[in-house]
C-alpha cells in the first residue's frame, strides 16, 4: 500500500497493558482519509494510551499500527512531518511570544518564518501574534496549541480536547475553526468529553471504555439505532400519568420531579398530535451524550 | 533556519528575557566578589606582592559558572519536559542533539559572557585583581567547565521533575563543592583528608585551572590535568546525561 491511498490509519487487535492493568484492550479501528474521527470515553479509557501508540509514543505489546501505510514506532522521520499533534495544557516555549513559538516550531521541521506566519493567520491570531504565550487568553492558548500542530501542513492531526476550559463563545468560534479544517480534508482525530461539539463535528465517533471499544458509527447512527428515541416533557399538571400511558405513539412515561411527564416515544409527530395544543410540551431528540451515557454508564461486562 | 538555531535562540530569549536568571548568572557571582574583596580588603598574601583578589576571583569565578551551567540546562530540561515541549520536539524530525547542542550554544555564550564581566569588574581599581599573561589559558578551562556542569545538569534535569527539585538537587551538588573544591577558601588550609576528597570533584578542576591561568598557581602540569579531569568529568557525565534522558515524565 502507498502512502496516498488507503485508510489514514490502521489500528489491528492493538493491545497496550501497564503492569496488570490493561490499557487499550485489542482494539481495531480504520480511519479513512480526511475523516473527522472522534475518541470518546471516560478517563482512564484508553484514549491517550491509543493516541500515543498512533503517534508513535508508545509501543504496542500486540497488534499493529499503521498511519498513511507506514509504521509509526520506532521514531519514523518520514512519517513525523505528515502528523501534527495538539497537546493538553501549555507547550509553549518559555518567554517567547506566540509567533516566536511558532516560528521555532517550524524551524523543528525544517521550515521559514512563513509557515508561521500562515499558521497564525489559519487560527485567527496574528493580531496577537507578538503577545508572550504567558499573557494570551485560554481560548487563544488552544488557538496556538492547534496552530502548533499545523506548523507544518500534516495530513493527519491529533487534537486532544482543544475545547476544554473554554468559555461558550471560544468554545463556539474554536468550533467554527475546527469545521474549517475538516473542510480542506486533513484526517482529524479528535478527543473531547464535549458531545454536543462530537456529535457536530465528527465523521464517526468511537465510544471507549476500559481499553475497549464499545460503539463504532457515525453520531447519527449510533443514536438511531441506541433505540433511546425522542423525549417529549409535559410540565407538570397538564396531563395525568393515566392520560399521558395512552397517548398515540408513547412507548413509556417517566414522572421527573422539578420537570413533569417525559413521555419516551421513536415516532415524535403521532405524539406531538396527539398531545394536540398543549402549550409549552419541550421536544428532546436523543443525543450523542444520551447514547454515551447508556454504553457508558452500564456494569461493564 | 535549523532546529538547532531555532531552539538555540529560543533558550537565548527565555534567558535574557528573565530578571531571575540573569541574577543569578551575572550579579551573583559578583556579589560574591565584593564579599570576599571586603573580608581581604588590601591584604596581600604571604610575600608573593599579589592581593587575595587574584586569589579569591578565579575560584568564585570558577563556582559562577558551574552553577549557571548546571542550573540552566536542568531547569530548562526539566521545564521543557513538564510543558510538554520535549514531546513536540520528540514528534518533529529534530534529533535530541539540537536539544542539547542548542542548550550547549547557550551555555558557553553565558559562559563568555559572565567571565568577561566578572574579571573586568574584579580588574577595576576598588577589586584590583591584575591577571597573569597566562590568562587565555582560562579560556579552554571556561569552556571544559561549561562542558562538564552542562552534562551534569543532563543528569540533574532528566531525574528532577519540578523547579523546586531541581534547586534542591543543583544546590546540593554545587554549594558543598564549592567550598571542598576551594574556590571560597585556600585548598591549602584545609586538613589533608578534605584535599583528598577535592580530587573527586569537577568543580576542584575548575579552580585549578583557572588559578594557573590568572594567578600562575600551580604547574603546567597541573593545568594539563585539570583540563584532562574536566574533560573526563564531562565525558562521564554526558554519557549518563544522555542515557538517563526522558523526552516525558510517564515513560
Amino acid at each position: 500500500m502507498s502512502s496516498t491511498d488507503g485508510p489514514a490509519i490502521v489500528l489491528d487487535a492493538v493491545s497496550k497493558s501497564y503492569g496488570e492493568v490493561r490499557a487499550v484492550d485489542e482494539i481495531t479501528i480504520s480511519i479513512g482519509r480526511g475523516e473527522f474521527f472522534g475518541l470518546l470515553g471516560p478517563n482512564g479509557a484508553g484514549k491517550t494510551t491509543l493516541i500515543e501508540m498512533i503517534e508513535g509514543l508508545r509501543v504496542p505489546d500486540s497488534g499493529s499500527v499503521t498511519v498513511l501505510g507506514m509504521s509509526p514506532a520506532p521514531r519514523n522521520l518520514k512519517l513525523l512531518p505528515l502528523i501534527g499533534v495538539q497537546t493538553q495544557g501549555s507547550a509553549f516555549f518559555t518567554r517567547l511570544t506566540a509567533r516566536e513559538h511558532l516560528v521555532t516550531v517550524a524551524a523543528l521541521y525544517g521550515l521559514p518564518p512563513a509557515a508561521a506566519e500562515r499558521a497564525l493567520e489559519l487560527v485567527g491570531l496574528t493580531g496577537s501574534g507578538d503577545v508572550r504565550v504567558t499573557n494570551i487568553s485560554g481560548g487563544q492558548r488552544q488557538r496556538l496549541a492547534i496552530a502548533s500542530a499545523l506548523v507544518h501542513d500534516p495530513q493527519v492531526i491529533f487534537l486532544d480536547e482543544p475545547t476544554a476550559a473554554l468559555d461558550p463563545q471560544a468554545r463556539r468560534d474554536l468550533g467554527a475553526m475546527l469545521r474549517k479544517l475538516k473542510a480542506t480534508g486533513k484526517t482529524i482525530v479528535y478527543t473531547t468529553h464535549h458531545l454536543d461539539e462530537a456529535q457536530g463535528l465528527c465523521d464517526r465517533v468511537a465510544i471507549l471504555t476500559g481499553g475497549r471499544v464499545l460503539a463504532l458509527d457515525s453520531p447519527r447512527e449510533l443514536i438511531a439505532s441506541s433505540g433511546i428515541g425522542t423525549r417529549l416533557v409535559v410540565p407538570a399538571g397538564r396531563l395525568t400519568l393515566l392520560e399521558a400511558e395512552e397517548l398515540d405513539g408513547v412507548d413509556r412515561v417517566d414522572v421527573v420531579a422539578d420537570e413533569g411527564i417525559v413521555l419516551h416515544t421513536t415516532q415524535t409527530a403521532r405524539v406531538l398530535a396527539a398531545l394536540g395544543d398543549l402549550d409549552d410540551v419541550e421536544t428532546r431528540p436523543a443525543t450523542l451524550e444520551d447514547v454515551y451515557l447508556e454504553l457508558t454508564g452500564a456494569p461493564q461486562a | 533556519m535549523s532546529a538547532y538555531a531555532a531552539l538555540s535562540r529560543a533558550t537565548y530569549k527565555a534567558t535574557v528575557r528573565d530578571a531571575t536568571t540573569l541574577f543569578f548568572t551575572f550579579a551573583f557571582p559578583l556579589v560574591f566578589l565584593v564579599i570576599f574583596g571586603l573580608i581581604f580588603r588590601g591584604q596581600e598574601v604571604g610575600d608573593t606582592g599579589r592581593g587575595y583578589i587574584d586569589y579569591i576571583a578565579p575560584g568564585v569565578l570558577s563556582w559562577g559558572l558551574a552553577s549557571a551551567a548546571l542550573f540552566g540546562v536542568s531547569f530548562t530540561l526539566m521545564q521543557w519536559r513538564n510543558d510538554d515541549l520535549l514531546r513536540i520536539i520528540r514528534l518533529s524530525p529534530a534529533s535530541l542533539w539540537s536539544v542539547i547542542g542548542s542548550r550547549y550554544v547557550v551555555a558557553l555564550a553565558i559562559g563568555v559572557a559572565q567571565s568577561v564581566l566578572f574579571v573586568g569588574v574584579a580588574m577595576l581599581p576598588g577589586f584590583g585583581m591584575r591577571p597573569d599573561a597566562t590568562w587565555p589559558l582560562a579560556i579552554p578551562t571556561m569552556l571544559l567547565a561549561v562542558t562538564a556542569f552542562l552534562a551534569l545538569g543532563l543528569i540533574v534535569g532528566s531525574r528532577a521533575n519540578t523547579a523546586e527539585a531541581v534547586a534542591a538537587i543543583a544546590n546540593c551538588i554545587v554549594v558543598p563543592m564549592a567550598f571542598l573544591s576551594g574556590s571560597f577558601y585556600p585548598l591549602e588550609l584545609m586538613p589533608g583528608w578534605l584535599q583528598g576528597i577535592s580530587k573527586a570533584l569537577p568543580l576542584r578542576y575548575v579552580n585549578d585551572g583557572m588559578a594557573y591561568a590568572f594567578t600562575s598557581f600551580g604547574t603546567m602540569t597541573d593545568y594539563l590535568v585539570s583540563c584532562a579531569a574536566l574533560l573526563a568529568f564531562g565525558a562521564v557525565f554526558a554519557v549518563i546525561g544522555v542515557r538517563t534522558f526522558r523526552w516525558s515524565n510517564n515513560s
